[in-house]
């Protein structure tokens, strides 16, 4: 028998913690803590690299957060934990590689390919999520058929564009100062690009009425489906939305790192959805401010450790959050269905 | 309170989300008797069976079951204590056969456990077959006789709902929650179910507690009947006395009288 | 040439299958949806690795150290992540298996991408000693044939052995939780315990394959225990059958022979651009069989759940 005894006390523990956690209004304890710690690297490492590494965190943090709005919506709106969202950053980025190589100027050929990534992803609702929701599939099923799109996706690119390292092909290595900091010039535009994506992305989820329907849905599906909202529409937009941004985010991730090889969305899948669990599950706002606070900490982890060990920072995050805040920064308790 | 209560409730409140579910809900359920919890709809019957069986945790209150106090408790160690529930929406082990159903229910099997399953696997084969014989026999009782082979997810509703009271009667409790048992029975199946709760509370002196909503069942068949209303208990008694207390008549109201109430 | 090669497919498919049975006891029996099974499987096999190449062990002492190891580690991440919902518990798996890949990657204990080698004299001892014997029947030639054995023989007692487990006491309240983890426990059975010993015990079995992936390849490194290879076990879980240990026998057989077989077919491709295609068939092959026949081969339909 295992030791019952040891597993309560440690369910104790937990459930104090997470519950004295839970008495402060979370999104105030969120920027307190992220505020501190800025101060703390300051005072422990200087201005110049502490902010330096805020900057990278910002560029970081508008892809990851950018990547899991796709991935909290589809988790709220479908109740699927889409684990061929990675790739649909993948896709995103080198749908690029191959516009531009078929001629299109640089830009041109990135928004062609979140066009065709969104039309990628409506494609998969077609073909594949739409017969399982109505075969009525178990969440083994969803779960085995979200890593098989994920294989083909991943694959697909690799068969075509090879395992090598890739760059958009925008050669800049010129870089910019601001003040004492410096930022390259493709990470310059990716953080810019991406700070304002993120705002048009929040004020269309806010003030258009497909934006309130899709968050209404993925909040309290039963609600929305009463009130009469045109579920199939709904879902359709949330596959479009999903794909479209995750486009987004692959391009500024391999804009703002520079190269990238077909894996880098399985590696960046957990960083999503570390932000989405931080955010609350089917929350897009939360989701945008869990990818800043995903990217501020790998990159001030940097200040700490070693490089290499930024994405173990997502892992971490991930699962602490899991187990002390599964509900997210902003998510209430759900109610049992 | 009673001297001989097998569960006492003090003060109990549960909250959901700024919704008061239990509102400070005392009573007690005195031993071998049957005892029905009646309350019009969201009145918190079903909450309080789940804070009773430890499937929602209590936020004041206290809850005593046999002289214990068992708020906070698991599910499965009030249920080891004797104390067993069913469900309002029947939940039964679909894909499992209706006699594995019965015997997953049966109490100290030490098969259950890895070390006493293989240091004394004979035990086990013997132990299994006791529960086999009395679920048989509790089978036999509530007519699931010859569908003992068949999964649990072929049964019909009626079907299913006598499943999951025979399931708990084979864990050989002290007292038995049953949440609206014979909601989607037919009649007569229904009165077997009835009679047969009468048989075990004289055989075994097993108390009973349930949920119903037809008040002729409630008012033939219960010994003592407690009213809940918007998440407290708002009279308890025999079936005569809270017919004539007029905090129940009036809870009724708006929704219809206990009379009439299906 | 040939018959090498199919032995080689042989000691993959026993050594995927002993692999699987974890799987099909967590997700076939108990309801768990485990997906870090390819970090247990690492856990033990670079215990071993290491234990016999840094501290001298024995190479047969080393491998029930392995199998402890990884028990402890499913403990460790069933106590923290057994009491999430089930999707939760599924990403917090795979995030497991990732830090694992992760330190292995980049801990100076592992190797980092050098890896480990030269853990194996002990079994080639061993091996030297099995082929004069195969020779005597005329298979001495193959000198993968004695793993091929082993490999068998212990995934065969394994697979009886689970079988023998589920059929017991114990094995039902395992199923009954799969079915309905509430209503157990309202039948006064300690789920989460169970569960517990269902993640711990799936660890136990991925360390054993773990042995003897190190013995196949005879060089440790972290891709080999890439997280992907829990999704083929996945893949031939759901081939042979769910809910149902015969079928990962013939699961793992099948998806071996199909995967491997793709490579005796000549083509122009390059060798990238194949390994690309084998995986994009296992892609394909799960999208297909989750809608056509989700409960596989031998497997029972109603044994699925089907709830949403
Ligand atoms: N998990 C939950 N989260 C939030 N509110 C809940 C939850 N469970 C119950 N409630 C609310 O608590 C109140 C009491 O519900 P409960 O199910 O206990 O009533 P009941 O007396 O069993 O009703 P009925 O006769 O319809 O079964 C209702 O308003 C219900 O909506
Ligand atoms: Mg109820």
């Amino acid at each position: 028998m295992t030791d019952t005894t040891q597993t309560e006390r440690t369910e104790a523990r937990a459930s104090v913690l997470s519950s004295a956690l839970a008495a402060l209004p979370r999104p105030a304890l969120l920027l307190a803590v992220l505020i501190v710690l800025l101060c703390a690297l300051v005072i422990a490492f200087g201005p110049v690299r502490a902010l330096q590494a805020t900057v990278n965190g910002f560029v970081a943090g508008s892809y990851t957060g950018l990547g899991a709005i796709g991935l909290t919506l589809v988790l709220g709106v479908l109740k699927l934990v889409n684990f061929a969202h990675g790739d649909l950053l993948v896709t995103g980025a080198y749908f690029t590689i191959l516009f531009a190589w078929l001629g299109l100027p640089l830009p041109l050929a990135m928004l062609t390919a979140m066009l065709a990534t969104a039309a990628l992803a409506l494609a998969t609702e077609k073909i594949i999520w739409q017969p399982l929701r109505l075969a009525k599939a178990g969440s083994l099923q969803l779960f085995l058929s979200a890593i098989g799109l994920g294989l083909v996706l991943r694959f697909t690119v690799q068969f075509f564009a090879g395992s090598q390292v890739r760059t958009l092909g925008a050669n800049v290595v010129t870089s910019i100062a601001i003040g004492p900091l410096r930022l390259g010039t493709l990470q310059a535009l990716a953080l810019v690009v991406g700070i304002s994506a993120m705002v048009i992305v929040g004020l269309v989820l806010r003030f258009t009425s497909i934006g309130k329907e899709m968050r209404a849905f993925a909040d309290n599906r039963a609600l929305a489906e009463v009130s009469g909202i045109d579920t199939q529409h709904i879902i359709n937009v949330t596959w479009i939305a999903s794909g479209f941004l995750a486009a987004l985010s692959g391009i500024l991730y391999a804009t703002a790192i520079g190269s990238f090889n077909p894996n880098f969305g399985i590696t960046l899948l957990l960083s999503l959805f570390a932000a989405t669990v931080l955010g609350g599950i089917g929350n897009p706002y939360g989701a945008l401010v869990g990818g800043l606070v995903i990217g501020l900490s790998q990159e001030w982890s940097t200040l700490l450790f070693n490089a290499r060990w930024k994405p173990a920072v997502g892992f971490a995050l991930l699962i602490l959050m899991l187990m002390f805040m599964p509900q997210g920064i902003f998510g209430r308790a759900k109610r049992r269905s | 309170m009673s001297a001989d209560a097998i569960l006492e409730v003090a003060d109990a409140v549960k909250d959901f989300d700024g919704l008061r579910a239990v509102d400070g809900a005392s009573f007690h359920v005195e031993r071998g008797s049957i005892t029905a919890l009646i309350g019009p709809n969201g009145a918190g019957k079903t909450t309080m069976f789940d804070l009773l069986s430890g499937f929602a945790r209590l936020n004041t209150g206290t809850i005593r079951f046999a002289g214990r106090s068992i708020g906070g408790m698991a599910p499965h160690r009030i249920a080891r204590l004797g104390l067993v529930r069913t469900f309002q929406l029947t939940r039964v082990l679909a894909g499992m056969s209706v006699m594995d159903n019965m015997l997953l229910a049966a109490p100290s099997q030490p098969g259950e456990h890895l070390p006493s399953l293989i240091l004394g696997p004979r035990r086990a084969r013997a132990a299994e077959a006791r529960s086999r014989a009395d679920a048989q026999a509790l089978l036999e009782t509530f007519g699931l006789r010859d569908k003992a082979r068949d999964y649990a997810g072929a049964l019909s509703g009626g079907q299913r709902k006598l499943l999951e009271i025979a399931r708990a009667l084979m864990t050989q409790p002290s007292l038995v929650l049953l949440d609206e048992p014979m909601a989607g029975v037919n009649p007569t199946l229904g009165r077997a179910i009835l009679d047969h709760i009468a048989a075990l509370r004289e055989q075994r002196g097993t108390t009973f507690l349930f949920v119903e909503h037809d008040m002729d069942v409630v008012m033939s068949r219960a010994d003592r009947v407690i009213v809940m209303a918007q998440g407290r208990v708002i009279s308890a008694g025999t079936p005569a006395q809270v017919r004539a207390d007029p905090a129940v008549v009036e809870a009724y109201l708006g929704s219809a009288s206990p009379e009439t109430t299906a | 040439m040939s018959i090498d090669f199919w032995i080689n497919v042989g000691v993959l498919a026993g050594i995927y299958g002993i692999f699987t049975l974890g799987l099909q006891l967590n997700a076939g029996f108990t309801g768990l949806l485990n997906f870090g099974q390819a970090g247990f499987m690492a856990i033990g096999a670079y215990t071993v690795g290491i234990l016999v190449v840094d501290r001298g062990w024995s190479l047969w002492l080393a491998l029930p150290a392995g199998i402890v190891l990884a028990v402890l580690a499913g403990l460790f991440v069933g106590i923290a992540s057994l009491r999430l919902r089930s999707d939760h518990f599924a990403i917090a798996t795979i995030a497991f298996a990732e830090i694992v890949r992760y330190t292995l990657q980049n801990a100076a204990f592992s190797g980092g991408n050098q890896g480990v080698l030269g853990f194996d004299a002990e079994w080639r001892a061993v091996s030297d000693w099995m082929l004069p014997w195969l020779a005597t029947i005329g298979l001495g030639a193959y000198t993968q044939l004695p793993l091929f054995i082993v490999v068998w023989l212990a995934f065969v007692a394994l697979l009886l052995m689970m079988k023998g487990l589920q059929a017991t006491p114990w094995g039902r309240v395992l199923r009954g939780i799969r079915e309905d983890e509430d209503a157990t426990a309202a039948l006064g059975k300690d789920v989460f315990a169970y569960k517990l010993q269902s993640l711990a015990l799936a660890a136990a079995l991925a360390a054993v394959a773990g042995f003897f992936v190190a013995l196949n390849v005879t060089y440790l490194y972290p891709t080999v225990f890439d997280p992907t290879f829990t999704f083929f076990g996945y893949a031939l879980l759901v081939l042979g059958g769910f809910a149902s240990y015969g079928g990962v026998a013939l699961g793992s057989v099948l998806f071996w022979t199909l995967l491997e077989g793709t490579r005796l077919i000549e083509t122009s491709l390059s060798a990238g651009q194949q390994a690309s295609l084998r995986f994009i068939i296992v892609g394909v092959f799960l999208l297909l069989i989750s809608r056509l026949r989700p409960q596989g081969l031998l497997g029972n339909v109603n044994e699925m759940r089907v709830r949403p």
